[in-house]
């Protein structure tokens, strides 16, 4: 499997440009996830704001989350290896996001009529349940159902360019299967597993006689404390090292221009 | 290519189990400490061992090695004495953290810290979902708070999986 990195410089310096308490929280950022749902496009450089965010993503490959402060964001696609220039994107939007909530953006469709399809991604699940939703992003491919096979679509209809609303089902092993409104199977699904306290996107992707699936998981649900660890238990006199300096030090190396902090994924 | 998504389900492909954590090695700051598996306390806390040279790890959680933010706490000190994490603050981006399992071991790399005021820590995020599997590890830090019995930070080590 071929490994692409991506650089999270943008998204680090981003961060790390404000040194105050909870800068790493969640109430001050989004995630933001990119997908390359564009079978004929050849892999990109995607720029945020003007910077290089994520670097030589090919077709079928998602950035995972990022973090992105809550507002409005300048998003630029190139084919990989352009040299930068305002304007001269194939593929450009202002995409609003809001802090505390999860995005995916797709670039899809055949090259000469790229677009974004974006969806709001769920980040909560009930206990012991699974939540799936499905991402029609094949440009040529007609509307499907996705259902158990044998049995009732748990969606139905979905059309190009269009990401349904998440379906809560009990966590089990389904035998499902993309197919058209007559019933004629499109691809199976065999013995999908779809694990408790999961959320899950599956996209359909790629042209129809190649037609293909991409899975991601959105959230796991997990216990969370309501507080912190008490992690002393003395009252040593002496003060610990300026860990400031550490903070201070961490921001230089970022601030830098050093593009230390990468991040390889998966497709 | 259809065949290749027909011989394997996509779906389950996605899994990412995780290992449940017996130790903990941080090579940089001489720290090798057992793992006990913990949980939340009587008023709500993430419980931490009772002894100054062992680590917990908040086990209704993310697990090391799955996705989200497996968190390991430690003391820093104890009654009068340093304890396990009380070198946790030298920590610097890049430095390893190595997890043991019962028969294998994660290598995490630390990419950001924060020290924060207790009243002011994101919880949810310092024990949120994450799409990649994160060690996050905590400690007391700041000024000893006499009226509420701690100090009054929390240092926060987030560290990265570095895949082997």
């Amino acid at each position: 499997m071929k490994k692409i990195f991506v650089s999270l410089s943008v998204a680090f310096v981003l961060v790390f440009s404000v040194l105050a308490a909870g800068v790493l929280a969640d109430s001050h950022t989004a995630k933001l996830r990119v997908l390359h749902a564009s079978p004929d496009a050849p892999a990109v450089d995607v720029y945020v704001n003007g910077d290089l965010t994520l670097e030589d993503v090919p077709f079928k490959a998602d950035s995972g989350y990022l973090d992105v402060p809550g507002g409005t964001h300048n998003v630029e696609v190139f084919a990989a290896g352009t040299e930068y220039a305002e304007g001269a994107a194939v593929l450009q939007a202002d995409l609003t996001v809001e802090a505390g909530k999860a995005y995916t953006v797709a670039a899809a469709n055949l090259l000469e009529s790229l677009e974004f399809v974006v969806a709001e991604d769920s980040m909560e699940v009930t206990e012991g349940k699974t939540k799936i939703r499905v991402g029609h992003l094949s440009p040529d491919a007609p509307a499907v159902d996705v259902g158990v096979i044998g049995g009732d679509a748990v969606f139905s209809g979905a059309e190009f360019p269009g990401i349904t609303d998440y379906a809560e089902l009990d966590a089990g092993t389904y035998d499902l299967e993309i197919r058209l409104p007559d019933g004629t199977q499109v691809l199976p699904l065999e013995g999908t597993e779809l694990a408790a306290d999961t959320v899950y996107s599956i996209f359909a992707v790629n042209t129809a006689d190649s037609l293909e699936v991409i899975a991601l998981v959105d959230y796991e649900a997990a216990a969370s404390p309501d507080g912190m660890p008490t992690t002393g238990l003395g009252t040593p006199e002496q003060n610990q090292i300026n860990w400031l300096l550490v903070m201070a030090a961490l921001g230089a190396t970022v601030a830098g221009g050093g593009v230390l902090l990468r991040k390889r994924f998966q497709h | 290519m259809k065949s290749e998504a027909l011989a394997e389900n996509p779906i389950n492909a996605l899994k990412s189990d995780g290992i449940a954590p017996l130790k903990i090695i941080i090579p940089s700051i001489g720290v090798e400490a057992e793992v006990q598996h913990l949980g939340i306390t009587d008023n709500g806390e993430m419980a931490v061992p009772s002894t100054i040279d062992e680590v917990s790890w908040f086990e209704p959680g993310y697990k090391p090695g799955a996705n989200g933010r497996a968190v390991i706490a430690g003391h820093v000190d104890g009654i009068d004495s340093p304890a396990v994490f009380w070198d946790l603050s030298k920590l610097t981006a890049g430095d390893e953290i190595i997890v043991e399992g019962e028969d294998s071991q994660l290598l995490f790399k630390v990419y950001a810290m924060e020290s924060v005021k207790l009243e002011l820590a994101d919880v949810e995020s310092v024990f949120g979902y994450r799409s990649s599997p994160e060690l996050v590890l905590i400690t007391c830090s700041g000024a000893y708070d006499y009226g509420r019995g701690t100090r009054e930070e929390r240092l926060i080590v987030y560290a990265e999986l570095i895949e082997q």
